[in-house]
């Protein structure tokens, strides 16, 4: 029986701020391990500290105790240098505030990463174009963000986030910003990334992008306090939330 | 009260909210109003210092020398003390005995102009001791620039004439321009030592009803060609003096003028550019209510207030510091002591400070008054220009290419303002080079004591004035380069977790500053010879070394980088996410 | 007056009306007169994924049923090669009951109160953890809604069964926001 190997895996992560009497415990004690392909949502209210744990499991962030490992390479007390190119391969982020840059079209705004890569701008240019595909905006290439409607943004911010290929993709509420519209649209494209065996760690507080993820994970005031596993339910489950019975 | 309650929150908070980019600005302000109070108090200096030393020693409307066997052979003694009651005179002191001494000290001779004097206390002409105590038997009073030439302090011993004496102190006097250095002994200590030399003279220092009419009163009671008396009026010792002091005098009045031109150009600078950044904070103020002409009122507060407290620091600084350049200045310029600084410069220092903050706060508050609330809310600054062909090319450039064009470059305003930073640094090294290398000597007898010393202590002002030129220049760039980089905190924070390495993050800003830096150092040398010009310097007199000039160009590109690269690292080793938290 | 079947003991009481398939069949018949097939075929395309739950017999039972109660006729058409189908109308008083219907603006109850009072009673009679109860209903819920969601987004796009399974998502969305606010109040009350 061989065992799962992770692609992510952390042990005992914190991270507090302050000293003394103003100590801040954002996260606390997490331990996860995220299995490649896996999908996991990471839910809690506002300043349950879920944005933390994903800078942290990106490297944005340093942890004041705890390790990380990516594919087997440990993070804690790697130097920036390496973190940034980890960044480049390994990780793609997906922010809440979407942070394009104002000035550069949807195409130049996606193949970004795979440029500062060392990608030939050919190349990087073609891969950018298939992405914008993937996420069903071909016909926006050459619009600048202000051109672009919340939900198209947050689409061309996960097509960045694409660009290198990255083990794993996090995202910080990528919904956040969005209307309802906006956020199916995300939802069917993390649908069909998850689909695609994208490894994705989802960091929200809206239940719809939640539900999408093979695991769910409840956080509260910096921990861990409960897990659920989402497959399952009866079609005749379905008819009575609808109000119809059989 | 309510009203002014708010005020200092609103101003006081947004100061918290943004320390680094606040400390920055008043750090800048300090230095610069410390370089003008200084400035001033050089200036003050360079005022007519025989005025002040004549006031301060009850300078004599005229002297007069009686010397037989060197001038003439014409009128006696008698005639000559006479002159103390002569018409339109109303007071003297004097005749004191005179004679040429030889003093050695280690190893040097020189022939001084030595005067016998009991007290020091006489009613004109009192020279005013700047260290030790008077004339005793067996001791001397050396004048302060010959003490300060020979390097002699209290309590050396000298040999005048072969006899040895003790420098019991130091002192200056307005009363006569003589090229022979100036000692003071007791009157029997004088007469004993010219008892071993051929003729004894005298001296006598005359005040005027009149003092204008001194040179009318000297020609009068000149006598003939062959009288053994000559007298000078004082403002022929002035005009002596100036001559003397001319190149010095030069020196120091460039210098402080071209310290008060860098500086106001520096603190204009420096908030104009930071006005650049108010526009999104004059939106929220509208949103919340405020009238126009109560946004400009916060937005005034603020940049004054900032602009009173560096001020302070920066006249303090100033106060503290004055010594340091007006002393050797003083010295320089044989004037008594150095004067304290006027209220009237502190005023005008604060004042000035304050214009400046007033007038560059004016423009933005203005134009963020009329804004729209919205634009103004949500396009911080104005939005950066899309450049395509330049963005198409980045592609080929590299990591660090590619950060400076796509994400850093992105502000014509701030670059402008750059650049004007680092062209006002580059000129004051220009002007600074220039002047030094100004030909001062102008006429001078080589080989003269004093001529050295006066060379000694022109050097030695003249570099703690191109140290503090240059200190001002580096402060500028300094806050170019460091601004710069506050400012790309969160495109280069976006491009790092997009996988930019710290290096990559460096060198693009590095690179990002070169170009702006090439056109500031060329545009720097004209403007350090206009500023030079316009600080009184003759820049046709100048002399400046072509190479020295032309080398400013690399080195200005060197310094930018370095002084980019080091704030540009420390910042990209620190977390993504602290940086991008805080914006 | 709402219908129930008798539910099974651990099932919570559903709000909504059972009797909506009759007002739809009646609704249906209003444009024109249809075939018992025809009916069933429309209320498959409008329900899509959930379209299972409705058998084949409850339609005609239901049809059969409204027939005796007047709404409806039914007419039997021959037909050469198969047996014969009836052909339902409305009636007045059915055409009346649709008009009703379609005007009538009464919404299916939320009905909070039956849970809100076992947290309170367990919390108050030391049963059980109040926030263990919402963390298992929570659980629950959030499989209903994963498994809705995942229907929805199997629905191609623009389709009138999508909005269908959206209504369930977000209504199911707003009964978990409320368990969230549920949750952290007896958090806070577990630590006074």
């Amino acid at each position: 029986m061989h065992e799962k190997t992770s692609v992510l895996s952390a042990q005992g992560l914190r991270k507090e701020y302050g000293k003394g009497a103003a100590l801040v415990r954002a996260v606390d004690d997490v331990s996860l391990d995220v299995a490649p392909g896996e999908s996991v949502a990471i839910v809690g209210p506002s300043g349950c500290g879920k944005s933390t744990l994903l800078y942290l499991l990106g490297g944005l962030e340093r942890p004041s105790a705890g390790t990380l490992a990516l594919e087997g390479r440990q993070l804690e007390q790697m130097p920036e240098t390496g973190l940034a190119r980890l960044r480049r391969h390994a990780l793609g982020f997906v922010f809440q505030a979407f942070h394009l840059v104002d000035e550069l079209t949807a195409l130049e705004n996606i193949e970004l990463p795979a440029l500062l890569a060392g990608s030939a701008p050919r190349a990087a240019r073609e891969r950018a174009r298939e992405l914008l595909d993937q996420v069903g905006l071909e016909d926006r290439a050459e619009h600048l963000p202000s051109a672009l409607s919340g939900g198209q943004r947050q689409r061309v911010a996960i097509a960045r986030a694409l660009a290198n290929a990255p083990l794993v993709v996090l995202a910080d509420e990528p919904t956040g910003n969005l209307d309802s519209t906006a956020t199916t649209e995300v939802l069917r494209l993390f649908g069909q990334l998850h689909a695609g065996g994208q490894t994705l760690v989802v960091v929200t507080h809206d239940e719809r992008i939640a539900a999408t993820a093979d695991r769910l994970i409840t956080m509260r005031d910096g921990r861990f306090v409960g897990e659920t596993k989402l497959a399952g339910g009866t079609a005749r489950g379905l008819t009575e939330m609808a109000g119809l019975e059989g | 009260m309510g009203r002014l309650l708010l005020l200092a929150r609103l101003v006081v908070g947004d100061i918290k909210r943004r320390r680094l980019q606040s400390g920055l600005l008043l750090a800048m302000i300090a230095a610069t109003t410390a370089t003008l109070t200084l400035a001033l108090a050089l200036h003050g200096v360079t005022n007519d210092p025989f005025a002040r030393t004549r006031a301060a020693t009850r300078g004599p409307d005229v002297s007069g020398l009686f010397e037989p066997g060197f001038h003439g052979n014409a009128g006696t003694l008698a005639q000559f003390v006479a002159l103390r009651r002569a018409r339109g005179v109303v007071g003297a002191s004097g005749p004191y005995p005179v004679t040429r001494i030889e003093l050695s000290w280690r190893g040097a001779h020189v022939r001084t102009h030595a005067e016998g004097r009991d007290t020091d206390r006489s009613a004109i002409d009192r020279p005013l001791l700047t260290a030790g105590r008077w004339t005793a038997p067996g001791g001397v009073v050396i004048e302060r620039s010959f003490a300060d030439a020979l390097g002699l302090h209290i309590g050396d011993t000298v040999s005048l004439n072969g006899r040895r004496f003790a420098v019991r102190g130091i002192a200056v006097t307005s009363a006569v321009a003589t090229s022979d250095p100036l000692i003071w002994l007791t009157e029997r200590d004088l007469i004993a030592l010219a008892g071993e030399h051929p003729s004894l003279w005298y001296a006598l220092n005359l005040k005027l009803a009149d003092p204008a009419g001194a040179p009318a009163f000297a020609n009068a009671h000149a006598g003939g060609p062959d009288t053994a008396w000559a007298l000078e009026s004082w403002q022929a010792v002035r005009a002596d003096d100036s001559q003397t002091i001319f190149d010095e005098q030069q020196l120091l009045e460039v210098g402080s003028a071209l310290l008060v031109l860098i500086s106001i150009a520096g603190i204009a600078v420096l908030v104009g550019g930071r006005m650049a950044e108010q526009t999104r904070r004059v939106g929220l103020l509208k949103a919340v209510g405020a009238t126009p002409g109560g946004i400009a009122v916060v937005l005034l507060a603020e940049n004054v207030l900032l602009a009173l407290a560096g001020t302070v620091v920066g006249v303090a600084t100033g106060w503290l510091l004055a010594p340091v350049i007006t002393q050797p200045g003083a010295s320089l310029l044989g004037s008594a002591g150095s004067p304290a600084l006027a209220p009237g410069s502190v005023v005008l220092a604060v004042g000035v400070a304050i214009a400046v903050a007033t007038a560059a706060t004016i423009g933005p508050a203005l134009r963020g008054a009329r804004t729209s609330t919205i634009r103004a809310l949500n396009d911080p600054a104005r939005p950066p220009q899309r450049r395509p062909r330049l963005i198409a090319l980045s592609s080929h450039l590299g990591g660090a290419g590619l950060l400076a064009v796509r994400l850093i470059a992105r502000r014509p305003r701030r670059t402008l303002l750059g650049i004007v930073s680092v062209t006002i640094a580059v000129a004051t090294v220009i002007a600074t080079l220039i002047e030094r290398h100004a030909p001062v000597l102008g006429m001078r007898v080589a080989g003269n004591v004093l001529a050295a010393s006066r060379q000694t202590s022109l050097d030695h002002v003249g570099n703690v004035l191109s140290a503090i030129l240059l200190a001002v220049a580096a402060v500028n760039l300094v806050f170019a380069t460091w601004a710069t980089v506050l400012d790309a905190r969160r495109p280069t924070a976006l491009a790092r977790a997009l996988g930019a390495t710290p290096n990559q993050v460096t060198t693009g800003l590095a690179g990002a500053q070169l170009a702006p830096a090439l056109i500031a150092a060329i545009l720097g040398i004209p403007a350090g010879l206009v500023v030079f010009a316009v600080a009184g310097g003759n820049p046709l007199r100048a002399n400046p070394p072509v190479l020295w000039l032309i080398a400013v160009i690399p080195a200005t590109l060197i310094a930018v980088a370095a002084l980019t690269a080091i704030p540009a690292r420390i910042g990209a080793e620190r977390p993504v996410a602290e940086v991008l938290r805080s914006e | 007056m709402p219908e129930r079947a008798t539910l099974p003991d651990r099932e919570p009481l559903q709000g909504y009306q059972l009797g909506v398939v009759r007002e739809v069949l009646l609704a249906l018949l209003a444009g024109e007169a249809s075939h018992g097939y025809q009916l069933r075929a429309r209320l498959a395309l409008a329900l899509g994924p959930l379209a299972g739950a409705l058998n084949e017999g409850q339609v005609y039972v239901t049809l059969s049923r409204l027939e005796k109660a007047g709404l409806l006729t039914a007419r039997r058409v021959g037909q050469t090669d198969r047996p014969d189908r009836k052909v339902y109308e409305l009636t007045p008083a059915g055409r009346e009951r649709v008009d009703a219907w379609l005007h009538d603006t009464s919404w299916p109850k939320p009905a909070p109160a039956e849970f809100h009072l076992k947290l309170v009673a367990a919390a108050a009679a030391g049963l059980a953890d109040p926030v263990g109860i919402v963390d298992r209903q929570r659980r629950e819920l959030l499989v209903g809604l994963a498994q809705a969601q995942r229907a929805a987004l199997a629905e191609p796009e623009r389709s009138v069964a999508a909005l269908l399974l959206e209504g369930v998502v977000l209504r199911l969305q707003a009964d978990l926001r409320w368990l969230e606010a549920c949750a952290r109040y007896w958090n806070s009350a577990k630590e006074r």
